[in-house]
């Protein structure tokens, strides 16, 4: 029933805001595109079936989307919609049920119905929104729902209530879904941003985010361990910036987390955080704080950020982010030589098992990386960079990696008056050792790529080679790969575009014989008005292994090399208003 | 001589036990419980045992439960507080109780960095503990049976990502053909290898990244080499098609030895790390072009 009054509401404010719209007879226009996509994805194997299945499917077999992005304008009113969805279920990290509700379909996270009219100061949120309110508090998860944006002056209020996890039931495993479902709560959250801003100097704001899971939201509700949650989390983030080029961030925060709201109220181990939440058992609190600062010059610019989250700090905005770390990043980018060196660089460190819950001792790693470019002249350039990345977790048994990778790609480009030339070839070495339980393997790496493309002047043609070379060499593994590509593209005529590659693969892992694979594209893309578009595309991909999967070694026994045919067909029609 | 002292001995035994009540105390706790103590009402965890046998001249069978936490070197760290502890009534026989309320977790007085450890993040640092319950009368000064039992307890960070780092951007002529992915092994390590699956999501037009994780189906899900932290995709994808393959998200789920995904803040997201995003460019130099143009 909630669902159907959220809905509603969204409804009559829509119907609101047509009717006055209507009413005034403002001067209308319209602006955007919208569109329809479509793939086509195909598999073939031979042999099939087998056992163990050696190749099982990326996609789905059909796939549908729809977009619709106008932008309204009537009279003082703008009313940019973002709606761009799939009628189809596709979901694989959040669970969906195998048959969805009117009130599932909108709340997907794989769809997007927004819109937010504007007028004055004054801006509606209906629909999914993405709202980043700071870094700490929300800002990449999709809600749905309804809210408000103020600005009078220098005050700045937000407002949203909204859906961020549609309810799904528990399904027991059966066939056809021998997986299940494993079900989840609806989680509603709450979103609130008190703030001042001088634009281009500075911003401050208090912002609140409350999420709770609905428990009543499923009728079969999802086993341990997905329990029903509650969050909270404040707030406070200041931004300026200088007039003479210097920035400054910084946020504070505190969540308050609750991980199973079915175990018992109590004062331990934290109290209630009133009039917000209650505290129970599983309830914990913790802070994480962001600095940066950072100085740009003419030529160069300098930066340092801070990041420390606490063990136990969680919002429901980012409910991926990695907490128990703190890490420091300086990073630099300048040019030289008459502008012709640009440099741009980073060192850091982070920290991580602050709390010590996953072992004795700290985590620790670094992250240098290095990229210097050089135009030495209207022919000649060379990039070159070096990452390093090393990770240190010193407990009982030890793991440590390092990653070393160093890249060089020198172009060279000449013309004459009926075409011109690029050529431009990479090499990449990296290294990477690790050491788990003691043992330390060392896992090798090479990347060489030769590039040559040549541009007519006077053809409506253009084609590309490449050719490259990869190397992989560590214990028990020594792979090799081996591809040549080619690519033309030709403008038929103004409104049409014809294009395609072809591209092979040998794919060698000694001491087996190689996998060979070739991947054919072909498309266009058709202006077929000055305002609909059409864009195809076709791809091919027929693969065979080599030794590496006998076909004796599947079950029924097949006696020659097992291959896979693997199609996909996209078009889309995108129309601009 | 040696029969007549026997016997004498079984007569005293059967008289105590006949005269008095008799009640122990079995922890049957897991050595490695779950590492939130809020979960400790599950069974997983063990349970707590008391047998009440009762005698023909003893009182009332209400007992409190007195709870003592100990870190290494026998150093307490908590204890219940006995005012206001529960009162159970013991029926005769066997009485089942669950860890939760062995460990009183409402009732329990921490100390020093436990205590704000448990506050913060609602587990305790990574140790050996012992966890000792005494059957206590309601009054509590008689001690009517006691255990302590060992434990040993550790949370799991999940590993991060390391390459292609968030926001990196690949050659397309190299990204069509192969990817490489690495990603920190999970902190701190288990004896039994833990599995990653790594797993791409295409961004598709319109689409936020998040949006494309959290609804669409992976282009890649598999398995690393059991342990190892590197997996090199073969991808087969025509990535200069400037229509499609320009731009995925990735993470890494950490599975334990059964395909249980590792227990994190929010069960939600089964066990997988903070994704990154990288993009594919399209023509060698764009790149370079585009980090010019910006100064």
């Amino acid at each position: 029933m909630n669902h159907l009054k959220q809905t509603a509401v969204i409804i009559i404010l829509l119907l609101v805001f047509q009717a006055n719209a209507q009413e005034k007879k403002y001067a209308f226009s319209i602006k955007g595109d919208m569109g329809i996509w479509y793939e086509g994805y195909g598999l073939d194997k031979n042999p099939s079936p087998a056992v163990p299945d050696f190749y099982t499917a990326r996609k789905p077999w059909n796939l549908v989307r729809y977009s619709f992005n106008p932008t309204f304008s009537v009279g003082k009113w703008e009313i940019p919609m973002n709606f761009n969805f799939s009628p189809m279920i596709t979901n694989f990290i959040t669970p969906a049920g195998s048959k969805q509700s009117v009130w599932q379909f909108l709340t997907n996270p794989a769809n997007n119905f927004g819109l937010r009219p504007k007028i004055g100061t004054t801006e509606f949120l209906l629909g999914t929104q993405t709202l980043k309110y700071s870094d700490l508090s929300t800002g990449d998860i999709g809600v749905f729902g309804y809210g408000v944006n103020l600005s009078p002056g220098k005050f700045r209020i937000k407002l949203f209530k909204g859906v961020s996890q549609s309810a799904v039931n528990y399904e027991a495993p059966t066939l056809p879904n021998p997986a299940g479902v494993i079900g989840a709560y609806q989680r509603n959250q709450w979103m609130a941003q008190l703030g001042l801003e001088k634009e281009g100097s500075y911003f401050t704001s208090f912002n609140f985010v409350k999420s709770v899971d609905k428990q009543n939201s499923v009728t079969l509700p999802p086993l341990s361990p997905i329990d029903p949650q509650e969050n909270m989390v404040v707030t406070f983030l200041t931004t300026a910036n200088s007039e003479n080029g210097w920035k400054y961030h910084i946020e504070l925060g505190q969540s308050f987390h609750t991980r199973n709201l079915n175990t018992p109220l109590s004062s331990v181990p934290v109290e209630d955080f009133k009039p917000f939440i209650n505290a129970h058992t599983s309830s914990s609190k913790d802070n994480a704080v962001l600095l940066a600062i950072a100085k740009k010059g003419q030529d160069w610019e300098i930066g340092t950020k801070f990041k420390y989250f606490g063990a136990g700090y969680f919002t429901a905005g980012y409910p991926f982010m990695t907490n128990d770390l703190i890490d420091y990043l300086i990073d630099a980018r300048f040019n030289a030589w008459k502008k012709k060196i640009n440099v741009v660089a980073s060192i850091g460190e982070r920290f991580g098992n602050l709390s010590l819950t996953s072992g004795p001792d700290k985590t620790k790693q670094i992250i240098a990386n290095v990229n210097v470019f050089t135009q030495f002249s209207d022919r000649l350039s060379l990039n070159m960079s070096f990452n390093n990345f090393g990770y240190d977790a010193p407990d009982l048994s030890g793991y440590k990696s390092v990653s070393n990778e160093l890249s060089v790609n020198p172009s060279y480009t000449w013309s004459n008056t009926k075409m011109s030339h690029l050529i431009s070839a990479t090499y990449t070495k990296s290294t990477y050792d690790e050491t788990i339980i003691f043992v330390t393997t060392h896992n090798n790496t090479q990347t060489a790529l030769l590039l040559y493309v040549p541009t007519f002047f006077d053809k409506k043609i253009s084609p590309d080679f490449s050719l490259m070379w990869f190397k992989n060499s560590a214990p028990s593994i020594d792979l090799s790969l081996f591809t040549a590509s080619s690519g033309l593209k030709w403008k038929v005529n103004q409104k049409f575009n014809l294009k395609g590659q072809l591209q092979y693969n040998q794919t060698t892992m000694k001491p087996f014989t190689a996998n060979k694979n070739l991947l054919a594209t072909a498309g266009y893309e058709w202006e077929i008005y000055k305002k609909l578009s059409w864009q195809f595309s076709m791809t091919a991909n027929v693969f065979k292994f080599g030794t590496e999967l006998p076909g004796n070694s599947l079950i029924p026994v097949y006696s020659g090399n097992p291959q896979y045919f693997e199609t996909t067909m996209r078009t889309g029609l995108r129309y601009k208003f | 001589m040696k029969k007549y002292n026997l016997i004498v001995a079984l007569g005293l035994t059967l008289f105590f036990q006949v005269v008095h009540a008799q009640i122990t105390v079995n922890l049957a706790l897991n050595s490695r419980p779950q590492h939130w103590l809020s979960q400790w009402e599950n069974p997983i965890n063990g349970q707590m045992i008391i047998t009440y046998m009762r005698g023909p001249v003893q009182g009332e069978a209400q007992v409190k439960l007195r709870t003592t936490l100990f870190a290494e070197g026998d150093n307490i760290i908590g204890a219940s507080n006995i005012n206001a502890s529960r009162i159970y009534t013991l029926k005769e026989g066997v009485n089942l109780f669950t860890m939760a309320e062995a460990l009183q977790l409402q009732n329990l007085v921490l100390s020093g960095k436990a205590l704000t450890t448990l506050q913060r993040t609602g587990r305790l640092a990574a140790g050996q503990y012992q966890l000792k319950v005494e059957v206590v009368n309601v009054s509590g000064d008689v001690v009517l049976a006691r255990q302590t039992h060992p434990f040993f307890i550790t949370s799991y960070q999940l590993p991060k990502l390391m390459v292609p780092a968030d926001g990196a951007q690949l050659d397309a002529l190299v990204a069509q053909s192969l990817i490489i992915f690495r990603w920190t092994g999970l902190v701190p390590n288990t004896a039994e290898l833990p599995t990653y699956r790594v797993q791409v999501f295409e961004i598709l037009p319109g689409q936020t990244p998040m949006q494309a994780f959290r609804g669409n189906f992976p282009i890649l899900d598999e398995p690393a080499l059991r342990g190892t932290t590197q997996y090199i995709w073969r991808t087969s994808l025509p990535m200069l098609d400037e229509t499609a393959n320009q731009k995925f998200i990735w993470t890494v789920q950490t599975l334990d030895m059964e395909g249980h995904p590792i227990p994190t803040n929010d069960m939600n997201i089964k066990g997988r790390s903070e994704p990154s995003v990288f993009n594919i460019i399209n023509q060698m130099g764009a790149g370079k072009k585009d980090k010019m143009n910006e100064d």
